[in-house]
Parts: C-alpha cells; sequence; structure tokens
C-alpha cells in the first residue's frame, strides 16, 4: 500500500500532519490514517477557545465500525476549526491533505522540534 | 500466543484485507471498502469467509432426544433437513450461546457455535450428553465455511463446483452436497437478513470455492460488513446483545423458547422468571451508537446501554440495540456519546428490511 507523504508538512506518530506559518499550526490527519480507518462517517472537533496540551485528544474521527482520539503534539489555543470537514467529513477520504481539522496558536515553539520530517515519518510507517 | 488462521488466511493476505484478531482468530476485517462490501450484499452478492465458526457433531441413536432436551428450541417436530436457530442456556436461564442447529436425520445433529464460545459450549454439551445414548464430536478443525449471501447468491452458487447440483430449497433448509461421516452440505441461511447460503466443506472444497466466486466477480466481504448487515436487520449477536449475564427472555429471543416440550435445561427457571431487561432498536438523527454508551428516557433516567451500534450504511444514520430496563415505556431515549446527549427514536421494525426468502 503506497501511502501519500507530501515533504512539506511535519507529522506524528499518531499519523497527524502538522503545516506551521509562525506560531501557528494547521493540524490533520494523514493519508495512512484515512486509509487505514476507510470511509470516515463524523468527525468531532474542539469548540473554538479550547487550551489544548500536548499529548491530549482534540476530538475524534469515526468511520462506520470504528472510534479513533485525535491528538494534538502541541499545546496551545484553538483558533479555527474546519467546519467544512465536521459537515461532510468524507472530505478526510477524498483530500487528507487538504481536509484540515483545527488551527492552533502554539504556546511553545519547541515543541515543533517533537514532530518527525516527512522521510522520518515515512520511516516510521513503514518500520509498522 | 499466536491466533488461528482460517484456511482462507492467504488468500485475505493476497487481497490485501485488514486482518485483526477475532475469537482467536487472525480474520478480515474489511477489503478495500466496508461501504462497498455492505452493498454488495444488499444489492447483488457477496462472499464471507467464516470458517472460524464452530462446528459439532451429535450422532446416534438417542442424537434427537439428547439435542432436543439441550436447547430450548424444538428440534423433535422440526423436519430432517432443516436448521433451527436456538439459543443454548443453562438451568438457570443464562445465555451460553446461540447457535443453528442443522437436523441431518434423527441419529444425525449438525451444530454451529460461535468462535469465541467453541471452548465453553463444548465443555457444556460434553457434560450434558453423558447421559444419552451419543457420540459428540468437536469437528470445526475438519470444516471450512463460507456464506455467501445477497440476491444473486444462488445463481452464482449454481456457476461453481460445488454447487452444480444445488437446489433452490426453501430459507432454513439444508441440502448435503457430498454424503460423507462429516457431509459437505448447503444451508439457505446467513446473518446478513438477505437470500443466501451458507457452505460447510472441507478446507481444499472451500478454498477451491473461494477462488471460483471470486473469479465470478462477487465481493469478498470482511467481519466488519457483516456485523453492519446483521445489525441493520436486528440479528443480535452474542457477546453485545447475548451474554452469559442475561436469559433469552430478557433479549428477544421469548420465540426460541418452546415451554410446551415436556423438558429443555432451564425450562424450570424461565417458567416463572420475571424478565428484567428488553431490547430495543434505536435510530439516530445525528451522532453514532457504540457498545456500551448508557442510554437515558425521555425524563432524563439512565435505564439501560447500548449493545451494539454503528452507522447504518444502508441508511446512512446511526442505529443501535439497546439492553433497557423492561419497565419503561419510552418511544424517544438519549444516548450519551463522549458526554453530550443525541435523541434515539425507538423503532419497532427492522432497521433495514432484507431480502431473505
Amino acid at each position: 500500500m503506497s501511502t501519500k507523504i507530501p515533504d512539506q508538512l511535519l507529522y506524528t506518530e499518531d499519523h497527524e500532519w502538522i503545516s506551521i506559518e509562525g506560531d501557528i499550526a494547521t493540524i490533520g490527519i494523514t493519508d495512512f490514517a484515512q486509509s487505514s480507518l476507510g470511509d470516515i462517517v463524523f468527525v468531532e472537533l474542539p469548540e473554538l477557545g479550547t487550551i489544548l496540551e500536548s499529548g491530549g485528544s482534540f476530538g475524534v474521527v469515526e468511520s462506520i465500525k470504528s472510534v479513533s482520539d485525535l491528538y494534538t503534539p502541541l499545546s496551545g489555543e484553538v483558533i479555527d476549526k474546519n467546519e467544512d470537514v465536521e459537515a461532510t467529513p468524507e472530505q478526510i477520504n477524498s483530500d487528507v491533505y487538504g481536509a484540515w481539522l483545527i488551527k492552533v496558536r502554539v504556546s511553545d515553539t519547541k515543541e515543533f522540534e517533537t514532530l518527525l520530517k516527512a522521510s522520518e515519518y515515512k520511516a516510521f510507517c513503514e518500520g509498522n | 500466543m499466536t491466533n488461528l488462521k482460517t484456511s482462507l488466511y492467504e488468500e485475505h493476505v493476497k487481497l490485501g484485507a485488514k486482518i485483526l484478531p477475532f475469537a482467536g482468530f487472525d480474520m478480515p476485517i474489511q477489503y478495500e471498502n466496508l461501504k462497498k462490501e455492505v452493498e454488495a450484499v444488499r444489492n447483488k452478492v457477496g462472499v464471507f469467509d467464516v470458517s472460524h465458526m464452530g462446528e459439532f457433531l451429535l450422532s446416534g441413536p438417542e442424537a434427537l432426544k439428547a439435542i432436543d432436551y439441550i436447547v430450548p428450541n424444538d428440534i423433535k417436530n422440526a423436519e430432517n433437513l432443516k436448521a433451527i436457530y436456538s439459543p443454548l442456556i443453562r438451568e438457570d436461564g443464562t445465555i451460553i450461546d446461540d447457535l443453528i442447529v442443522y437436523k441431518m436425520s434423527a441419529d444425525k445433529i449438525f451444530i454451529c457455535v460461535n468462535a469465541s464460545n467453541i471452548d465453553k459450549d463444548f465443555t457444556f454439551f460434553q457434560e450434558q450428553v453423558k447421559a444419552f445414548d451419543v457420540n459428540f464430536q468437536n469437528v470445526s478443525e475438519s470444516y471450512s465455511l463460507l456464506a455467501i449471501q445477497g440476491k444473486e447468491s444462488f445463481e452464482t452458487l449454481k456457476k461453481t463446483s460445488i454447487g452444480k447440483e444445488l437446489n433452490d430449497i426453501s430459507y432454513f433448509s439444508i441440502q448435503i452436497l457430498k454424503e460423507a461421516q462429516l457431509p459437505h452440505f448447503a444451508a439457505r441461511t446467513g446473518y446478513t437478513g438477505e437470500d443466501g447460503f451458507e457452505i460447510f466443506a472441507d478446507h481444499a472444497s472451500i478454498l477451491n470455492l473461494w477462488k471460483e466466486l471470486l473469479e465470478l466477480g462477487v465481493e469478498p466481504c470482511g467481519l466488519g460488513a457483516r456485523d453492519v448487515l446483521r445489525l441493520e436487520v436486528g440479528f443480535p449477536l452474542y457477546g453485545h446483545e447475548l451474554s452469559d449475564e442475561v436469559t433469552p427472555l430478557d433479549s428477544g429471543l421469548k420465540w426460541t423458547i418452546k415451554f410446551d416440550k415436556e423438558n429443555f435445561i432451564g425450562k424450570k427457571f424461565l417458567e416463572s422468571y420475571n424478565p428484567k431487561y428488553k431490547l430495543v432498536k434505536l435510530i439516530l438523527d445525528k451522532g453514532i451508537p457504540r457498545q456500551g454508551y448508557p442510554v437515558f428516557d425521555d425524563a432524563g433516567n439512565e435505564v439501560g446501554v447500548v449493545t451494539s451500534g454503528t452507522m447504518s450504511v444502508s441508511l446512512a444514520k446511526g442505529i443501535a440495540y439497546a439492553r433497557v430496563d423492561i419497565k419503561t415505556k419510552a418511544e424517544v431515549f438519549h444516548i450519551d456519546i463522549r458526554g453530550k446527549k443525541y435523541e434515539a427514536i425507538l423503532t419497532k421494525k427492522p432497521f433495514v428490511s432484507g431480502g431473505h426468502k
């Protein structure tokens, strides 16, 4: 199974992708994640203003048969969420790197160092 | 301990199935796409490897007498070559398993049980059959089992080597395909609500049938699709709606308890038992219910728990079976999904009406 891993993004071992602009991180789930979940039928995202702590859960994605927690690798405040994806969660299957979930104003940009580069994430996926 | 594998395991791997442990077996949960698998069965035909299920053979002069005492449904008065669904219960009424009894003849009874309960059932049966002049064997390792389900199942099976001689038998009937001590046979049964057959045969014949069916364009379907299909038509599942903790009268299985039989295990207890629970079917406009979520009545009292829940592929809505207090009269319930309550409406009919004959 070949999985798309764009070079310009950062990743986590929980199969999330992150793109960074200044102290704002945009978070979604990876191609690997959407493909293992199958048809995504429900997404629950946090309210704006929610304070996240790295490692904590910020929502769930549900496929027909399963519920999976979404984990944030970064601490900070939720400043935006993708309401389109909440309304039509199947976007995650069809356009996984376009279907971002939340934007976080990161409280400690040092946490960026914990994220995986595309090559590291690729090695991680292959190792599993 | 490593998991067991069915004789088709390598075929599932070749197809790129998502394989997960289930009841001690490494089983295909889904192939390419669960939704496509469900739709294939509802609209055309799909095939499931259910070789993990257990098979017992009860034979000898008192085979019929024994099975009619051991299970609460009526086997004695059923015709030969019929399949009969029944729970298996203890003296205290609690459910050990649910199973299908295949009445080959008065001295040859075949039993198919849930994979997760093979050992538990076998131990129970072994103890019970001591009082009868019978042979009792666990023949699970000699059989593989395919379920071919969907409106095109009969015509498709007719094109296979094992199914050439298959007749248009009625629902819950069986046909012997190969006479032997361990016969090959077809039963017009399944767990999807659609017309379909289950084929019991040796490993080599089943492997061959699987390959032929795939060449004929039959959709390989995993246990994920099977679970959605059975819940959509309201079939209970052991470990969910049925368990060691409840009786058939708490679980919508009153129709399987034949109190007019002279005797059966659990009869005495159930005759004076007042059920504590009932199963209700609930449908949600928003939210997907899952097993274990608490259920409240319209006044906000917690009255039960979701036993099975999923997104229905056919309805594109959340559906659930819930075990609730028998006294509740509510028709509108609320299910707590991660701290938020979602409205769930009682429905008396199956969520989806299957097309079985």
